[in-house]
């Protein structure tokens, strides 16, 4: 049957769907989205980043100074390091440390569970950003840059990756309310826009209500089929009118998504289908929800799930460092839970687990700003800890250190830009190759640094 | 946050350098700014002691006393031996020591090997009695050399029609790029009305368009759509994105909107509507209420451009250099421009004028009624303030009674004391308080401690009476805490000055136990809450029941005065959100390193140094806004002229002249036809700051007509047509999409708003009105790409993501415009299908269409097939 027969019979009411297939296998661009191979064997398929926005201490959590109870009230010998706000003499970790698992790693008592699972992970403790304030550090987190306007992480993953799984996204980021800055931080900037982040807030408790739009209140699966078919039909012979132009492309590559994202999305996203004993598990709070439904995300073939801990800046603890307490309690358990299913289903071996926020906290505590009580402290970009684990990161290490109190990254000292390029080599990738190029220059994630972190890899 | 919208513009920077970030960072961050404010004042132009420290080569050659560094041996360094005044001569700097953090990463540089950049900018701004001097090479940059009107190459056949076309012509013949053919009489009368009104021809329009046979006919089309009324609500919108304007101000917790923003957009929209000449629409924004005119409502509404700045922080000066001059002059706020000749002080000369003016309101009604309103809404304040302070006055009161009786509660609490005579409310409090048993509590520990091992009454006693004198003693020292902390900090401190202050607290403990006992239940960003009345805390709503006999009667007869005021005051009479010079303009100080505890020489207010010529003069009128404004829109200014047709050009074709629209400094964009921006720029002053003259000069050339068509050929040499050899499909903007949806479906309300409604289902205006928040973006805005209203915008992105698709497939607003689309039209079913082709797409389906649609509606629904043609590319996209 050619296309004329074809079309005619269209006509007489013979259905959309071979039509579709007939346009199509005339040849479109390539699919944007279709799985591809990186580099090299990867060690990892897929990432799951934990954000806890707002920027957890390292002294009070991965890396312990005993110095700061010895000079506990003491002015930093060397002086303070300039952060965001004024900061007066050193205070000391209100939480203990207790070495944990075989390998010893000393992890702070408001994190029992992740201190339990410590052999399965890497604490790196000497990452560094070049800011100390949260917006241009969340940025250079996630996309590498401190001003908005490169692509994300996730982003670049699905550029280099394609999608396993192309009834959901590829790329989604879950949280409850906004973190600062809030979207630009999953931008795709300037790649395909098919690689931007799709954002559901945690908020929203009915999984049918959590994508905007996700239920037709109107027509059922069959008349919406119908709609979806003619729709394509006709974008197709717009398409083939115009030589593939590929924006058009996309949207018919979307709706496509679309129709299929609104069976499979709520059931991906529907965490009531999980036992009581699981969900038990994560935690009923948003960062638990989070945790368990990146899980069955990974699952599922998303290639990147980033959850973030809370709305705003849960972490930004500047008034009380006590509040790290809870706050890990909410991240503890969900962490361990995560890590733990992973295990045991397998994917622990080809899911690459970051955690951490967008940088440290000063060891000096904070007394500029005008803040309830002086129990805090101020942001640290100089030295922070970050948490790996999963696929192709040895456990049970400790990577880099910060100075005596844990200002300052002094050894082995980590920028995101290596943290990066550490993330792409495990997943396959150069990082110094995996690039778009955009307005005549070459792009890459890394912008024109970066070092693998060699010591690290399993 | 500021500024760098320029994707990759710094990386090309450091292409050349393979260096680590770190080294990067700490050179720029550390290295560079520790030189150039301690060292570079000798040790650069004056090169004294023959040594010059701006350049590594410099600094290895050393001066008189041989190399001031050794890379990598930081103990064989002179300048490290200068700096730690270790050396037995040289200490360096003379005026003082640097601090040890200075010395620490100098040493921590060297160590490293002394990282310098490469591609360093020249050294060469020579310090003329410490002024910064502009080089002529920085003179020389093209944004920089005055505009000259270039004859218009010669090219060859239809581009030879327009001064445009010759220009694109001659360069598309360089290249070897041939043009698309013209696209067809639909295509353009499409693709004008949505570039000039946001909205589809109707086919009315479309089929006089074709019947006009004519010569000029589509300049006739032009100039009807350049009059129309649509023609400013879809210009206006292009300039609220670069006025990041937005209809609340930025606040993380609460809504918090303007009152009276629109007549700022809605003035916008007039003056495109009449085409107020650019320089005056300039001169609005900076100084409106400053410029001669016989109707004082003609320029003032522009003060909105500053009177609706993002509040959270002041980018004033960011705003207005990037909008009307391309120009990123935020980026001298800690230091002398990277790249741009911009010194510090320049930025701090701009910063005087925008701190000598203050945010104020142009009220709309004579004075009088000003005055009336105002006397009146006094008087409801003032009231108010009675009643609040009756009821902290006495809140505070009652907490240092029930307080003085904390032992007895605690006592009754456990049952070892009658609560005859206490506060039935206050003592449950009190049991719950202590049946919370929190093992963490610092005063209580010991309290619970008695309780576990039920321990004899008398030493329950002394607890409690302690515990009283406790809970007395820290309300005294919080009173004490908060005196201290408004000495320290004065009346209206600045968020910097709050930061960089020493302040003092209560200790952690007993800040804790005076929020358990004297707070009111809240909730910081930081987590740090508490959901419930602390125990002695009784506030408006609870506290009545203690006021009896005179103060009952008192707060009664208040309450209800209260009541009574506020009912009858009318609502706030209309005014305008302008600006004002305040009482006393003033020059400001540079701030060091932008930091305001570092203050510099004064930057008296005045024009940047690169924009004039020869011996600028300060501004002397009031803040110096006019000044200001008249230099920016001087004809002589290399800059705003080309900016602003860059953007027109932009709205055009996708894309400008100039791709970085507000960055023309050495980081931005070079133009792909700076023959043809001089010559728009030129034609924009000679026409007398015409918008329209210029956007009918473009749309009337043959570059404007070229059909999208691809051409592989052209592809290969210039994929992303930076040349201009086709023209670029776009994908509809949400303004654009969202009203033509309404149009179509013959719900559009055309009528001007006089509100920011809220984009509900009843909203049906179109969407340059509707309510735009800085704080939280409307869902569906955001979805497609509305820019952050905090930050000057200069592009729209265009993404696709499958939530788009489950707009039109499922979103209440599309169903409800399908089922209004398919209601217009009657008969049988071609003529109806016929009907929707040519309102959404202007032409005629054909035969397969036809049947497909007529295929469709057999067994599915008109209101189906009207969705369909909605979601559809062909009504997505504009060719």
């Amino acid at each position: 049957m050619n296309r004329r027969e074809l079309l005619t019979k269209i006509g007489a009411g013979f259905g959309m769907v071979g039509l579709e297939a007939l346009l199509r296998a005339e040849g479109g661009p390539p699919d944007p989205l279709a799985p591809k191979a990186p580099h090299f064997a990867p060690k990892a398929k897929r990432v799951i980043y934990l954000f806890l926005n707002g920027g957890p201490s390292q002294v009070d959590t991965f890396d312990p100074k005993p110095a700061l109870d010895k000079y506990h009230g003491k002015p930093v010998p060397s002086g303070n390091l300039a952060t965001e706000r004024k900061t007066g003499n050193l205070m000391r970790s209100p939480f203990k440390f207790t070495k944990c698992g075989q390998s010893g790693v000393e992890v702070s008592e408001i994190f029992p569970k992740i201190g339990a699972m410590i052999d399965d992970i890497c604490v790196i403790r000497s990452m560094y950003t070049d800011r100390p304030n949260h917006e241009p550090s969340l940025l250079l987190l996630n996309s590498g840059d401190k001003f908005p306007g490169r692509p994300s992480m996730g982003s670049w993953l699905t550029y280099g990756l394609g999608t396993m799984n192309r009834n959901l996204p590829g790329y989604i980021v879950l949280c409850p309310g906004l973190p600062v800055i809030g979207h630009q931080l999953w931008s795709s900037a300037f790649l395909p826009a098919v690689h931007q982040g799709t954002y559901l807030s945690l908020e929203e408790r009915d999984p049918k209500k959590m994508i905007q739009n996700v239920r037709n209140p109107r027509l059922n699966a069959d008349e919406q089929r119908r709609e979806l078919d003619l729709l394509a039909a006709l974008n197709h012979r717009h398409l083939a009118a115009r030589a593939g132009d590929p924006q058009l492309e996309a949207t018919i590559q979307s709706s496509e998504i679309a129709f299929r994202m609104q069976t499979e999305a709520p059931e991906a996203f529907d965490i009531t289908t999980e036992p009581q004993v699981v969900r038990e598990r994560y935690g009923d709070h948003d960062f638990g929800r989070g945790c368990l439904m990146a899980r069955r995300l990974i699952e599922r073939g998303v290639r990147m799930v980033q959850v973030y801990f809370g709305n705003f800046q849960p972490w930004d603890n500047h008034d009380d460092i006590e509040l790290h307490r809870p706050l890990a309690a909410q991240a503890d358990q969900p962490i361990s839970a995560l890590l733990q299913d992973l295990k045991a289903s397998g994917l622990f071996k080809d899911t690459l687990v970051i955690i951490g926020g967008e940088f440290g906290r000063t060891p000096a505590v904070e007394v500029g700003g005008l803040v309830s009580v002086q129990n805090g402290r101020d942001h640290n970009n100089h030295g922070f800890s970050y948490l790996l684990a999963g696929a192709g990161v040895k456990g049970g290490m400790t990577y880099g250190a910060t100075d005596e109190f844990g200002f300052k990254a002094v050894e082995k000292p980590v920028h995101v830009h290596d943290l990066h390029a550490t993330v792409l080599h495990l997943l396959g990738f150069d990082h110094t190759r995996l690039t778009y190029q955009y307005s005549g220059r070459n792009f890459r994630l890394t912008d024109v640094a970066g070092a693998v972190v060699k010591d690290i890899l399993a | 946050m500021k500024g760098a919208i320029f994707l990759g513009s710094f990386s090309l920077f450091l292409l050349s350098t393979p260096a680590s970030a770190g080294e990067r960072e700490q050179f720029e961050t550390e290295v560079r700014p520790l030189l150039a404010n301690n060292c570079w004042g000798c040790h650069r132009q004056s090169a004294m002691g023959g040594l010059r420290l701006d350049s590594l080569a410099a600094i290895l050659k050393g001066g008189k006393s041989g190399p001031a560094i050794v890379p990598g041996k930081p103990e064989g360094s002179l300048l490290l031996q200068a700096v730690s005044y270790t050396h037995d001569r040289l200490r360096m700097p003379p005026q003082g020591k640097l601090a040890a953090p200075q010395i620490a990463a100098l040493t921590d540089w060297v160590k490293r090997g002394a990282y310098w950049p490469s591609d360093d900018v020249p050294p060469a701004p020579a310090a003329k009695n410490g002024e910064y001097v502009i080089t002529k090479e920085q003179r020389a940059f093209w944004a920089f050399q005055p505009v000259h009107k270039p004859e218009p190459p010669p090219a060859a056949g239809r581009f030879n029609a327009t001064a445009i076309d010759r220009f694109i012509g001659a360069r598309l013949a360089q290249e070897g790029l041939t043009p698309a053919p013209r696209a067809d009489k639909r295509t353009l009368i499409r693709r004008a009305t949505f570039d000039l009104t946001g909205l589809p021809p109707t086919p009315d329009e479309v089929d006089a368009f074709l019947a006009d046979n004519r010569p000029g006919a589509f300049a006739r089309v032009v100039d009807r759509l350049l009059a129309s009324p649509q023609y400013g609500e879809r210009q206006a919108r292009y300039w609220l994105d670069v006025a990041r304007y937005s209809d609340d101000r930025f606040n993380s917790t609460d809504e918090d909107p303007y009152p009276e923003s629109y007549r700022y957009r809605n003035w916008v929209i007039r003056a495109f509507n009449e085409d107020m000449p650019y320089n005056e629409f300039v001169k609005a924004q900076i100084a409106g209420d400053q410029m001669p005119a016989s109707d004082p409502l003609k320029y003032r509404p522009g003060l909105g451009f500053y009177a609706l700045s993002p509040e959270m922080q002041d980018d004033r000066v960011e705003a207005t250099s990037k909008a009307f001059l391309g120009l990123t002059v935020a980026c001298a706020q800690c230091h002398d421009h990277k790249f741009d000749p911009i010194p510090t002080k320049d930025f701090y000369s701009l910063q005087g004028v925008f701190d000598s003016t203050k945010l104020d309101e142009y009220p709309l009604v004579d004075r009088a009624a000003v005055d009336a309103w105002q006397a009146r809404k006094k008087k409801v304040d003032q009231q108010h303030e009675v009643v609040t302070r009756f009821y902290s006055a006495q809140r505070d009161q009652l907490a240092e009674i029930l307080a003085s009786q904390t032992a007895r509660f605690m006592l009754a609490a456990k049952g070892l004391a009658p609560s005859a005579g206490l506060d039935a409310e206050t003592l449950d409090r009190w049991k719950k308080y202590l049946a919370g048993r929190r093992k963490d509590h610092p005063f209580l520990k010991s309290w619970f401690e008695l309780e576990d091992r039920k321990a004899p009454e008398a030493e329950f006693r002394q607890a409690a009476a302690g515990f009283q004198e406790l809970v007395l003693a820290i309300r005294q020292e919080r009173k004490e805490v908060d005196e201290k902390n408004k000495i320290t900090l004065g009346l209206n401190p600045t968020r910097d000055q709050i930061a960089s202050a020493t302040l003092v607290s209560l200790d952690r403990d007993k800040f804790v136990l005076w929020r358990d006992m004297y707070e009111r239940p809240n909730k910081d960003a930081a987590g740090f809450f508490q959901s419930t009345d602390g125990v002695y805390y009784y506030g408006k709503g609870k506290i009545e029941r203690f006021l009896t006999g005179a103060w009952k009667e008192y707060l009664e007869a208040q309450q209800a005065e209260l009541a009574r005021m506020e009912k009858e005051l009318p609502p706030k009479y209309p005014f305008l959100q302008v600006v004002a010079d305040v009482d006393k303009p003033a020059d400001g100080r540079i701030h060091i390193r932008g930091s305001a505890n570092n203050l510099g020489d004064v930057a008296p207010r005045r024009f940047l140094a690169i924009l004039s010529n020869g011996d600028r003069k300060p501004f002397t009128h009031g803040a110096g806004r006019l000044e200001l404004a008249e230099a920016i829109a001087d004809p002589r200014n290399p800059l705003t002229a080309r900016v602003m047709v860059n953007r027109l050009w932009q709205h055009h074709f996708g894309r400008g002249i100039v791709a970085s629209p507000s960055n023309y400094g050495q980081m931005g964009d070079r133009p792909t036809h700076p023959e043809l921006l001089d010559y728009l720029a030129a034609r924009f002053v000679e026409t007398g700051w015409s918008v329209k003259a210029i956007q009918r000069e473009i749309l009337l050339s043959e570059t404007y007509a070229l059909s999208a068509t691809d051409n592989p050929a052209n592809d290969a040499k210039d994929p992303a047509n930076h040349l201009l050899w086709r023209a670029n499909r776009q994908r509809l903007d949400i303004e654009s999409l969202r009203d033509s949806i309404l149009f179509v479906s013959g719900a559009l309300d055309s009528k001007q708003a006089d509100k920011a409604p809220r984009f509900d289902d009843k909203n049906t205006q179109r969407t340059v009105y509707g309510y735009v928040s800085r704080r939280r973006l409307d869902g569906t805005l955001a979805l497609f790409d509305f820019p952050n209203p905090n930050n000057t915008a200069e592009t729209r992105n265009t993404t696709n993501v499958p939530l788009q698709r489950l707009y039109f497939m499922n979103s209440p607003f599309v169903d409800k415009q399908a089922e209004a689309l398919a209601a217009r039209f009657t008969g049988d079913a071609p003529s109806r299908i016929r009907a929707m082709y040519r309102t959404l797409f202007n032409r005629q389906p054909d035969a397969v269409e036809l049947r497909a649609g007529q295929a469709f509606v057999e067994r599915g629904s008109w209101r189906n097939y009207a969705q369909v043609l909605l979601g559809s590319n062909e009504f997505l996209f504009v060719d």
